[in-house]
């Protein structure tokens, strides 16, 4: 233990640049939320949250200053908090999804991050010696490299700051007024797989050993109809937080079974066997079904406001947990469609058939009887680019301009920067709102076009933020609550790679034809010539 | 030895002398050789066109299929489709039975469909559309799977008419291919290897259901439409399945595949649902073609060879092949000419799907609800293997048998070649009149070796083009004419589009000849010239857009166009041109179907006719008046 005053010291040299030392207090908790859902689906949460006591972000201004910190963690992540460090970051979210989440009949997911495919953003304070988009780039290439995912083509060219629509979730701690600023990006093709999950594992204290999360199994993560997953790394009063969760949809209904008959060993093939020694708390929460008659196994050791809670710290070391719900009778889908879990719905389509040009259309439903207001963000590759003065604005066939406000727009730079187009949008009381504007698709330089299987260009999703719920409405809590619409595919004018020598000599002999007649008349010298004869 | 050899062979190609002049008159030669003969080099080029347009259906002309995207993988699944989905169909079937029977109408059939779509688990919804100039409506039902993981950017649709193929659209039902398309999907959802959605359509009416659902899917709703919003939507569609199903049984799947406007859709795609087919013993067929030398007892009904021919002929195994795949090919430049399609699956062609339909042939057996569901599943697994659209080179070709097509490299050059031999008539009639040969006054005078001398003439083509133009802008008229209120009475609006026609031909020759100034070169001679060239480079940019109606141009303008010409009878003259004005106007007797086409389904075969048919033929029987 000879190290330790030498640590001492250094922390007291150091003392407002850390966010974490060896002597700070590490708290692990994991939850998992079980809810079955209306379309006989049934959702699972697993929230793992290590909290880094009395630990703060590091001040970027001491990234010129040599960092000899060690970071001693006992629960803690080390490979992410050295990451963090490393690039003085003070808010990092990354989320991995597949699949699209069904708002109207799934309601709200428990962690807000469901866009299609990876995103990836975080607050950064400036005063460093690199700047701050230096450091966002080689945040990209550590988490490419720490999660196995393709995190590294998040460059300038998807690179956006919406700092309206992802505020930071935590607090941005004030370094003599050091400004913070958001990147954001987000890549829609990008597929979350097993690759993905073994690092994650990886970041928690006890593996998928033991705890809830022995019971992520990738055959069945991945099989689900809807999975993600999420690291999320924030400041809190308390210290600096890292939350990982991963969320699925599993369908029970799916192989010919006609019951909603949910359990752990059905859901996941694994049951809980240890529990994990070090988690400070450890519970399963189900939400109990308002309706319909079922049985629960074992029973929650408490009930509150519709939700069964078992405390895994009190399971004996020689039994299992296999939670399992069954129902009495058959599940039957719904006849009518059933109202929206949201208080507004979103459909957005790219029109169009032609390889030029497009038609963006955005559908807004708004459930409620009251006014809202959304905001609206568009972070949008410069493959696609907005005509502004196109905007149409059409309220069930009747247009209405004046239902979009707060327009701000950054301007796309083909070949290196996306656009951000960001607005707000009144959807009045039960009705539909249409918003069209036209769009040209461009024409790629032919190194720009990937090398491999060319299905189209996945568009990220655009963002919507309810900003004022209805007073005293069911929908307090959508307050502020990112709402991701699905994402597009953008058929741009491709060459047909698989024939490059037709199109070579096609070319060649088109331009050589019409170079050379060119150049004889221009170069050709005309004379007299007699013919005898 | 050898060096003598190459010396002889640079003079022939190199001569000694002024290299500008030995080019002079080299190139004179050639150019004088090629128009002595450019009467022969015509008809050359006119009788290779036309036998080479015969030839198309001979089978060594051809070859067979081959699957060119190697991600299809087509037939390399176990298909899970058993007798208990067969239950489920058929339960469906006795459902649509029913509402049959009840004679349930389009928001009744409507609905049903919905609430199975609904207790099956997908998200379903209808669609009310109405065609304003046609008063046409319906409902359409449809329904979309999610697939498990996918973001629902692209689609695969699976799809089935109310009314069958089978007479046209004209009333037999096809309840048999709603049923599987039900019965598929509460089928297709057990399963979590879906890449691409997969989108349920029941389209009401034949082809005015889809064209409304399509229209409304991608944004582009035409201005005699009015459809309903979709409440539901998917991603970018690839592919699409229409299944055709209206008898009790079948023997055959035949394939349907003609789309609007001529477009076909990738070849691989029927090429992988062949193999599909052929891997799980369901044979096929184009069309609801069967061939005959595997009936010989149905013979007399299937073969196309008329019974006169000698025995030795019409037994000859060539002979038959070629009888057979006329018969296709046949039915090909029908469906692509006619620019109709084949089918519905004829709609999705224009929003670059890729689509087909596949058509139960009616018979007592052997297959039905069992083999279909097999097939479709097998194919959909292939399609959703794919990952990148449909490309290659596959959408230029005609089928001649199921299993053998032909390439654009062996049909395209025939009409080409026709075309080729119009603009050379048009070049040498444009050469020809601005010439004259003189007679000279002193001719008798002077020796017998001196050749009677050439001396140039203007041309009047000012007068020829305006000529054109009018009578283009005369088709312009009478196309918009017949489609403002005359399309209910079809017999008058023949009846006036005849005499404004005989009004302007016989007018414009008045003009022309009142006019006529001496020494330029006579009118019809330049009208002709201007006329073989426009319709010869219209043949030859219509060959890759539509083969077929190329093909067919350049059988009716070809010799017709070539052949005109005046004479000083004036009988004669009129009868000429009476035939002219029949080629021009006589598929005027069809003009209530195309114009359904053209307003319901945008098939330009209509105003192409009006615009740039009809005075084609009225120009060169002008040049019989003039």
């Amino acid at each position: 233990m000879h190290w330790r005053p030498a640590c001492l010291l250094v922390l007291g040299i150091f003392t407002s640049l850390i966010h974490g030392t060896h002597i700070a207090e590490e708290q692990f908790e994991e939850e998992l939320v079980i809810k079955s859902l209306e379309d006989g689906r049934v959702a699972s949460t697993f929230t793992f949250t290590t909290l880094l006591k009395d630990a703060s972000p590091r001040d970027p201004r001491t990234l010129a200053l040599e960092d000899d910190e060690p970071q001693h963690y006992t629960l803690f992540p080390l490979t992410l908090g050295q990451l963090l460090r490393q690039y003085a970051i003070t808010e990092l979210h990354l989320t991995l999804n597949a699949g699209k989440w069904k708002y109207d009949s799934w309601g709200y997911p428990v962690a807000a991050g469901v866009g299609t495919g990876a995103e990836l953003y975080a607050w950064l304070a400036d005063g460093a010696p690199s700047s701050i988009d230096e450091r966002w780039q080689g945040l990209r290439n550590a988490l490419a490299g720490l999660f196995c995912a393709s995190l590294g083509s998040l460059d300038e060219q998807r690179t956006t700051s919406p700092h309206l629509s992802f505020p930071p979730e935590g607090l941005l701690p004030d370094w003599d007024g050091l400004p913070h600023e958001i990147r954001h990006a987000s890549h829609a093709s990008e597929h979350v797989c097993t690759e993905n999950l073994t690092p994650f594992l990886k970041l928690l204290p006890c593996k998928s050993l033991s705890g809830l999360a022995s019971l992520l199994n990738p055959h069945r993560m991945f099989d689900a109809d809807w999975h993600g997953m999420g690291l999320h790394v924030l400041w809190r009063p308390e210290g600096v937080e890292v939350r990982l969760n991963f969320q699925m949809v599993s369908d029970p209904l799916r192989s010919s079974t006609k019951k909603q008959d949910w359990s752990f060993s059905s859901l996941y093939d694994r049951t809980v066997v240890r529990t994990c020694p070090v988690a400070k708390s450890s519970r399963a929460v189900v939400s109990l079904p308002n309706n319909g008659v079922y049985s629960i196994v074992p029973e929650p050791s408490t009930i509150e406001a519709g939700k069964g809670r078992y405390d895994l710290k009190d399971k004996k070391p020689d039994e299992t947990l296999d939670i399992q719900m069954q129902w009495g009778a058959d599940f039957e889908y719904p006849l009518t469609s059933p109202a929206s879990l949201v208080p507004f719905s979103v459909q957005r389509k790219l029109h169009g058939p032609t390889q030029d040009r497009g038609q963006l259309a955005l559908v807004l439903q708004n459930h409620g009887s009251e006014t809202i207001k959304v905001s609206y963000l568009e972070t949008m590759p410069w493959l696609v680019q907005f005509y502004l003065h196109t905007i149409q604005i059409k309220v069930d066939g009747v247009r209405r301009d004046d239902l979009i406000s707060n327009i701000s727009y950054v301007l796309p730079v083909p070949h290196s920067r996306p656009a951000t187009f960001y607005s707000i949008l009144t959807l009045p009381g039960r009705s539909t709102v249409t918003y069209t504007i036209d769009v040209t698709k461009a024409f790629l330089m032919y190194t720009e076009h990937p090398p491999d299987a060319q299905r189209g260009w996945d568009l990220p999703p655009a963002v919507f933020v309810l900003l004022d719920p209805p007073s005293g409405g069911q929908h307090v809590a959508a307050q502020g609550f990112r709402v991701y619409s699905p994402s597009l595919l953008v058929d741009l004018a491709t060459p047909d790679f698989s024939m490059p020598y037709n199109v070579i000599i096609f070319t060649c002999s088109v331009v050589a034809f019409i170079f050379g007649s060119i150049f004889n008349l221009l170069s050709r010298k005309f004379v007299i010539v007699r013919l005898d004869g | 030895m050898d060096n003598n050899w190459r010396i002889r062979l640079r003079r022939r190609f190199r001569p000694e002398g002024d290299p500008n002049l030995v080019r002079v008159r080299r190139r004179k030669a050639i150019v004088s050789a090629f128009s002595r003969r450019v009467t022969f080099l015509r008809l050359i080029l006119l009788l290779v066109g036309y036998i080479w347009m015969v030839a198309l259906p001979y089978p060594q002309l051809g070859r067979g299929i081959y699957i060119d995207e190697n991600a299809l993988q087509p037939g390399q699944v176990n298909t899970y489709w058993g007798w208990g989905d067969v239950h489920n169909s058929d339960r469906y079937l006795d459902d649509l039975e029913r509402l049959r029977d009840s004679n349930a109408t389009s928001e009744q059939r409507a609905q049903y469909l919905d609430t199975e779509f609904r207790k099956i688990g997908l998200f379903s919804s209808t669609q009310t559309y109405q065609f304003t100039s046609q008063d046409i409506n319906g409902t359409n039902t449809y329904a979309i799977l999610s697939s498990p993981r996918a973001p629902g950017v692209e689609a695969m649709i699976i799809s089935a008419s109310w009314l069958s193929r089978i007479d046209d659209g004209n009333g037999a039902l096809n309840l048999r291919g709603v049923a599987t398309v039900l019965a598929l999907a509460k089928f297709l959802k057990q399963y979590s290897l879906w890449a691409k959605d997969l989108v349920f359509v029941v389209s009401d009416g034949y082809l005015d259901g889809m064209q409304a659902w399509l229209s409304a899917y991608h944004g582009t709703i035409q201005s005699n439409l009015e459809a309903e919003r979709l409440e539901m939507s998917s991603g970018v569609v690839w592919t699409a399945l229409n299944i055709d199903y209206p008898g009790h049984s079948f023997s055959h799947l035949g394939v349907f595949y003609e789309g609007l406007n001529g477009r076909l859709p990738n070849q691989d795609l029927m090429n992988s649902f062949h193999v599909i087919c052929s891997r799980m013993g369901v044979p096929v067929v184009l069309y609801d073609h069967l061939d005959p030398r595997s009936y010989p007892d149905r013979r007399k009904e299937l073969d196309w060879l008329p019974e006169w021919l000698p025995g030795a002929l019409r037994n000859d195994p060539e002979v038959r092949a070629y009888a057979y795949n006329a018969r296709n090919v046949w039915r090909h430049v029908v469906h692509q000419a006619s620019g109709r399609g084949s089918g519905v699956h004829g709609l999705f062609h224009q929003f670059r799907i890729d689509a087909f339909t596949m058509f139960a042939l009616p018979a007592t057996g052997p297959h039905g609800f069992h083999a279909l569901g097999r097939v479709v599943e097998s194919t959909l697994r292939t399609s959703n293997n794919l990952l990148e659209r449909l490309h290659a080179s596959f959408f230029f070709y005609i089928m001649t048998a199921p299993n053998r097509f032909m390439k654009i490299g062996n049909f395209l050059p025939s009409a080409v070649l026709i075309s080729v031999a119009m603009m050379f008539t048009g070049l040498k009639e444009w050469s020809d009149s601005g010439w004259t040969q003189e007679t000279l006054r002193n001719a008798e005078k002077s020796t017998e070796t001196q050749a009677p001398g050439w001396t140039r003439r203007p041309r009047p083509v000012l007068r020829a083009l305006c000529i054109m133009i009018s009578s283009h802008l005369l088709g312009v008229a009478t196309y918009l004419l017949m489609n403002s209120g005359w399309d209910g009475q079809n017999s008058i609006g023949g009846m006036l589009v005849l005499t404004m026609a005989c009004i302007f031909a016989f007018g414009v020759s008045a003009v022309c000849s009142k006019s006529d100034r001496g020494g330029a070169a006579p009118i019809a001679s330049v009208l002709k010239a201007l006329n073989l060239c426009f319709a010869s480079t219209i043949i030859s940019a219509t060959t890759v857009l539509n083969f077929s109606l190329a093909a067919s141009l350049a059988v009716f303008l070809g010799i017709p166009l070539s052949v005109s010409s005046t004479s000083k009878n004036l009988p004669l003259r009129a009868s000429k041109f009476s035939l002219y004005l029949f080629l021009s106007l006589g598929w005027v007797l069809k003009h209530e179907r195309l114009n359904w086409n053209w307003e319901i389904m945008g098939v330009w075969l209509l105003p192409f006719l009006w615009i740039v048919y009809f005075p084609l033929v009225l120009q060169a029987g002008i040049v019989c008046l003039l």
